[in-house]
């Protein structure tokens, strides 16, 4: 058999603990069987393509306060459900940790940010990770609990090699800290991928100047895609005691990619990798130099988000042949088969409209993530349903596009079909959910923000005009009836 | 009037609200899971095949092999795959203990769960002995490993066409300039958004499958013909297709499963089997645009003539051949583009290697062979100095002109109204958009220092319809109802709606054609127990061919209504005028019915120290004979040209060593709703076809074909630089203005 055929996962108890000591407990009684699960768009995948095999989940969603953004002693810290969504619309973080916002924002499509969480990206521990270079350039630490105790360690120091890192299998990362910037420091994350949304680095970088009177006091340049792991360029001490000028900010770009030695693979060679480093820290200082560093930053970040729910979630423990409840539009359903299968085959399997049939709108399109064709609403939020565990989902309440009843829904649904925005149709699905969540999330969308909140959707058919044009009208259509009331 | 109105389709409503089945969606009681195995070899002979320990697993019901296909051979064209590899029953002539390919199928893995097949597909006990193999055009040609030994040709080139028409050294002694070119284009994947699935079930004696796919008739032809059954013993039903793009056109799911379903039946089961594949198992497991690679060298004038064509093209057909001679034959007759050329010598190969197969893909074979033409004919209007529009229009074909294949070319030539309808709608002759930008990176201003633009513009022909004689024909039937007038009409029709819309334009032409309200007009679609054979959706000939078959059986359905008949039917088949194979020789033939034009435009945005490309705008000029229904039209240019957006920018499959390397849409990316132009504008043009209904033309494919060498042109225009190569990847493009001395 091809090894591509064979992409199923399985454990054997899903647990959700409400406390962190019990969290630590079950994790140090698991030893490697288990995995600490957060948002799970990464772990799901790495089970599926056997990178990584796991007999118990520890789901820490049920713990309260863990999703914090905080300032603590003069430190922002995170904590482990902190997700990508959570930083994009956090004023401390835009305004003292501006790298951590824009690779945050660079991290897959919103429905994937809602659940991915930033401590889960810094754990996968990818080099293409993007947060890894944002927390780098900020001087962040970590800190790694068990039921030992605690340790803090700087993250520089937390990387060992692809995938590898000093984390003990009993351990949970359960804070990040950075220092926030300060008056004279800048800085800034850019990324160079190969499309303009849900890109996986070719390479990125991220950059913090410290200046005092003018002088540069301290520097530092993370890399990421360059490397087996994130990077801190030794280039950065040239900046150091000068100032940034044209000949300084070259200088210190053509040092910077003189000094790594990245691969090439399916995204680029490595004479692109080391060319466009040298162009992106070059571009990147000369934005910090002329104070641009925020000019891009959107002035209304769209999360598909609608009504997150601070509440932490209920407590619970699944077997392999435990049953699971959830509220799928409006209707408490009840299912087994829960602790190897997505929430995806979970609605199609269990969900049923009120005539009795099933609930197949939600569509398989790639299985991870990319596609966004298995979108549904999860307490609130745009999720992917192709990345939850259905015990994930326990206790939580769904919408499916069958269940996209409102006047505004059906307001899509109806402009999407007037003007031709509905092809083949398997990606609709996907694209109404997405639709739904961006037209009550924003008023009077322009197409730019359109395009930004359709862009974890694929559509082979349409070229996307028409998806764009019919948002346009919906919500041309809104603004005229309140500016009429 | 019912045609040249955007009519609101008939499945939309469904498909918002997802309730529309597609073949994974259908309510199937008691259904049993299938896993079909892919051999995972690239080349390689089967040893031994132990189906004992999979039986063993608890939940697998029974395993299809090879020895289940009664005639083990599949193949669209010419039966040259077997649709099981295995110890056979021996009555094929294609050997079918060999694996040529990756995901060829080895057996059937039927039981009570997924969970459960896949278990048994992992226990299946195969012994294989591996293979040398011939991984692509170069290896093959050296004909060290031959893919097919057993069709007795020594060469992997196993289908040769040529072209050898007027006096090459007349042509080339005329010439005062020429250019040469090689040129190497891509495979490109469907990535239709549903992946495979099916299900199959017996109802009495027929095996029954539901699937998605392009030509009813044509499934169950392949069914019938590899399970010797009669093909009333076969039926196949299409309900909602996620897309096709010509992917759906060879068999996936659709033999095996009638012979699960069959296997099954033979013990006294009857219960349905489905199977779905995932993203990864489609990639992996259907046919692609060819990979191809073309020499060329022309000849011109200094007055812009183009006077002699040399041309020698070689496809990977992979593999299998599918439809790679028919996929070559359009390749073949496009590489001198939509111009009279009076001198031409050509030889265009098919070439099996042990690679994913070359198939049916939007354009077939145009998109390879007219990159050829197209950059060919931009590079000769730099070396005369001349505006691009300006030499094509010296060198267009016109009606009453001879066709590359040295007979007529097909009444209602329209290229050049169609060039005049682009260089009117783009401004051509105006200075261009200069605002497109390019954002290489997202949290950075664009850097305008190193922002180059440029504008280039490309055109083609594409036949409508089958060709080189393969038999073309078309099947409807009308049924009126009413007392003293019409009152409502029903259309049976087999025609495939794979998401251009199909269904809604052949209601248009019945409501039409009979001259009632299209809400009285009723349709029953894609099952070959309640119609006759429509052929495929595909060679952008369904409008064209469904709506003279509509015509016809109207006619019918009128002449039994004035005889009285309630209600009152009509069936009809037409067939268009017989075309021709192609000489051996010399390339002579009446090898096409119809074609359509198209030319499109764009402007670009590069940044030179990234790589990076942005398109601004696409105008894309399209003679569509008579609009039937224009929003469709719309919506079949724009998703033509995001796919060719793909194609030229973005879409790198990477196949090695007989092996596709990024078979997930993680790592081949497709475009999203930013990548896209920023604009595409429209242009309908409506030269009549004479034999077309109401004049109409096929238009599907056809934007898309001139764009990748339209965006060269562009991407030129920029910066000096030609780009022989694609996809247009940010490494690829500055490695090439590197390589130029383009910088900053």
């Amino acid at each position: 058999m091809h090894e591509v055929q064979d992409r199923t996962w399985s454990v054997e108890r899903y647990e959700r603990p409400d406390t962190i000591e019990e969290a630590l407990e079950l994790l140090n009684h698991h030893g490697e069987r288990g995995r600490i699960i957060a948002g799970g768009t990464d772990l799901l995948l790495e089970m599926q393509r056997k990178v990584r095999s796991v007999e118990y989940l520890i789901d820490l969603s049920a713990i309260p306060g863990l999703d914090s953004i905080a300032l603590e002693d003069g430190f922002v810290t995170l904590g482990p459900l902190t997700t990508h969504r959570d930083v994009v619309v956090s004023d401390l973080v835009v305004s003292s940790g501006l790298p951590l916002a824009q690779a945050s924002l660079e991290v897959g499509s919103a429905q994937l940010r809602n659940r991915a969480t930033v401590v889960g990206n810094v754990v996968t521990a990818s080099p293409a990770n993007d947060t890894i270079s944002a927390l780098l350039s900020l001087d962040a630490t970590v800190t790694l609990s068990s039921v030992g105790g605690s340790r803090t360690i700087a993250l520089r120091d937390f990387y060992l090699g692809v995938r590898k890192t000093v984390m003990t299998p009993n351990e949970i990362m359960t804070k990040i800290s950075f220092p926030p910037l300060a008056d004279g420091d800048r800085g800034m994350f850019a990324k160079v991928g190969l499309r303009s949304a849900q890109a996986i680095s070719v390479i990125h970088a991220s950059i913090v100047v410290s200046e005092n009177d003018g002088l540069i006091s301290g520097a530092r340049i993370a890399l990421g895609s360059v490397a087996p792991t994130v990077i801190l360029a030794e280039s950065a001490r040239s900046l150091v005691g000068s100032r940034l000028t044209v000949d300084t900010i070259d200088a210190c770009a053509v040092a910077t990619a003189a000094e790594i030695s990245p691969i090439t693979d399916g995204r680029a060679t490595a004479e692109y990798r080391k060319a466009v480093t040298e162009v992106t820290i070059r571009r990147m200082l000369h934005a910090i130099r002329t104070g641009v560093e925020r000019e891009r930053w959107p002035s209304r970040v769209t999360t598909l988000a609608t009504d997150r729910s601070s509440e932490p979630m209920a407590a619970v423990s699944v077997g392999r042949d435990s049953e699971i409840t959830l509220t799928i539009n409006g209707k408490q359903t009840t299912g087994r088969n829960t602790t190897d299968t997505t929430l995806l085959d979970w609605i199609r399997e269990n969900g049923t409209n009120s005539d009795g049939s099933a609930l197949t709108g939600t569509k398989e399109g790639c299985a991870e993530g990319e596609c966004g064709a298995c979108t549904v609403h999860m307490n609130g939020q745009a999720v992917l349903a192709c990345l939850v565990p259905a015990a994930a989902a326990h206790k939580t309440d769904v919408t499916t596009v069958e269940g996209l009843v409102s006047r505004a829904d059906i307001e899509i649904k109806n402009t999407f079909v007037e003007l031709g925005a509905v092809q083949c149709g398997y990606c609709t699905p996907g694209f109404v959910m997405c639709a739904s969540s961006l037209v009550a999330e924003h008023d009077g969308l322009s197409p730019s923000e359109i395009r930004d909140g359709l862009s974890g959707n694929i559509c082979r058919c349409t070229g996307y005009e028409s998806l764009v044009e019919s948002l346009l009208q919906v919500t041309g259509t809104q603004t005229a009836g309140e500016a009429g009331s | 009037m019912s045609i040249g109105t955007t009519a609101i389709r008939l499945d939309a409503s469904a498909k918002v609200d997802g309730t529309a089945l597609y073949p994974g969606d259908l309510p199937v009681d008691n259904a049993l899971a299938a896993k079909v195995v892919f051999t995972d070899r690239p080349h390689a002979r089967l040893v031994s095949l132990d189906v004992a320990p999979a039986l063993a697993i608890e939940g697998v019901v029974e395993i299809v092999t090879a020895a289940d296909i009664p005639l083990n051979e599949y193949g669209l064209t010419m039966f040259d795959q077997p649709v099981l590899v295995g110890h056979g029953t021996g009555k094929s002539n294609v050997p079918s203990d060999i694996s040529r390919w990756e995901a060829d199928q080895v057996a059937v893995v039927i039981a009570e769960s997924d969970d459960a097949a896949l278990a048994g597909a992992r226990a299946l006990a195969i012994v294989w002995e591996d293979l040398p193999i011939s991984p692509d055009i170069t290896a093959a040609l050296s004909q060290e490993v031959l893919v097919h030994p057993e069709n007795g040709r020594e060469t992997n080139a196993y289908y040769h066409l040529k072209i050898r028409k007027g006096d090459m050294e007349a042509g080339w002694a005329a010439a005062d300039v020429i250019v040469e070119g090689t040129y190497r284009v891509p495979h490109q994947e469907h990535a239709y958004l549903q992946p495979e699935a099916a299900v199959s079930y017996m109802e009495d004696d027929v095996v029954t499958v539901q699937v998605a796919g392009q030509w009813t008739h044509e499934d169950r032809e392949q069914i019938a013909h590899a399970l010797e059954l009669p093909e009333d013993k076969v039926r196949v039903i299409y309900p909602a297709i996620g897309g096709a793009f010509g992917g759906r056109e060879d068999m996936s799911l659709q033999i095996v499963l009638a012979a699960a379903s069959l296997k099954l039946a033979g013990r006294g089961i009857n219960r349905p089997v489905r199977c779905v594949w995932s993203r990864e198992e489609s990639i992996v497991g259907h046919h692609k645009r060819h990979r191809a690679e073309m020499t060329t060298k022309w000849g011109a004038t200094r007055d812009g003539r183009i006077v002699a064509v040399e041309a020698t093209a070689h496809l990977d057909a992979g593999a299998y051949n599918y439809t790679s001679n028919k996929v070559l034959a359009n390749l073949h007759m496009s590489l001198t583009g939509p111009y009279n050329i009076p001198n031409a010598t050509i030889d265009s190969y098919a070439v099996y290697t042990h690679s994913v197969p070359g198939g049916a893909f939007r354009g077939f074979g145009g998109p390879q062979g007219s990159f050829t033409s197209e950059c060919q004919m931009n590079k000769m209007a730099e070396a005369l100095d001349m505006d691009p529009i300006e030499i094509r229009r010296i060198n267009l074909l016109h009606d009453g002109d001879d066709f590359i294949t040295q007979t007529p070319m097909p009444a209602g030539v329209s290229i050049e109204q169609v060039i005049d309808a682009l260089e009117e709608g783009s401004g051509w002759n105006r200075p261009w958009n200069t605002e497109t930008s390019v954002e290489s990176i997202k949290t950075l201003p664009a850097e305008s220092a190193a922002i180059r633009r440029g504008r280039g513009m490309a055109c083609a022909l594409k036949n409508v319809g089958f060709t080189m004689g393969f038999p073309e024909r078309c099947e409807a039937t009308i049924t009126l109802d009413g007392d003293d007038t019409v009152a409502s009409a029903h259309l049976a029709h087999a025609g495939a709606d794979v998401g251009q819309g199909a269904h809604t334009a052949f209601l248009q032409m019945a409501a039409e054609a009979v001259g009632i309200p299209l809400e009285d007009m009723t349709g029953t679609f894609s099952d070959t127990a309640t119609s006759g054979d429509s052929g495929s959706a595909s060679a952008s000939r369904l409008t064209f061919m469904a709506g003279n078959s509509i015509l016809g059986a109207v006619e019918e359905a009128l002449k039994a209504w004035d005889e009285g008949d309630r209600p009152a039917r009509g069936h009809f088949r037409y067939v268009p005028p017989p075309t021709e194979a192609i000489d051996a020789v010399t390339g002579r033939g009446n090898a096409v019915f119809a074609l359509g034009y198209v030319a499109d435009a764009v402007d670009i945005a590069v940044d030179i120290e990234t790589g990076h490309i942005r398109v601004g705008t696409v105008y894309s000029a399209v003679d569509v004979g008579k609009a039937i229904n224009p929003g469709l039209i719309r919506g079949q240019t724009e998703g033509a040209i995001v796919q060719a957006h793909g194609y030229a920018l973005s879409e790198n499959l990477r196949v090695e060593n007989g092996r596709v390397l990024n078979p997930t849409f993680s790592g081949y990316l497709v475009p999203g709703s930013m990548d896209v132009p920023d604009r595409i504008e429209t242009i309908i043009v409506e030269v009549a076809d004479p034999l077309g209904p109401w004049g109409a033309r096929g238009m599907a494919e056809m934007p898309f074909i001139p764009y990748a060498p339209a965006v060269v042109a562009a991407l030129h225009d920029a910066t000096g630089v030609w780009f022989d190569e694609f996809p247009l990847t940010p490494d690829r493009v500055l490695a090439g203005l590197r390589a130029a001395g383009v910088t900053r």
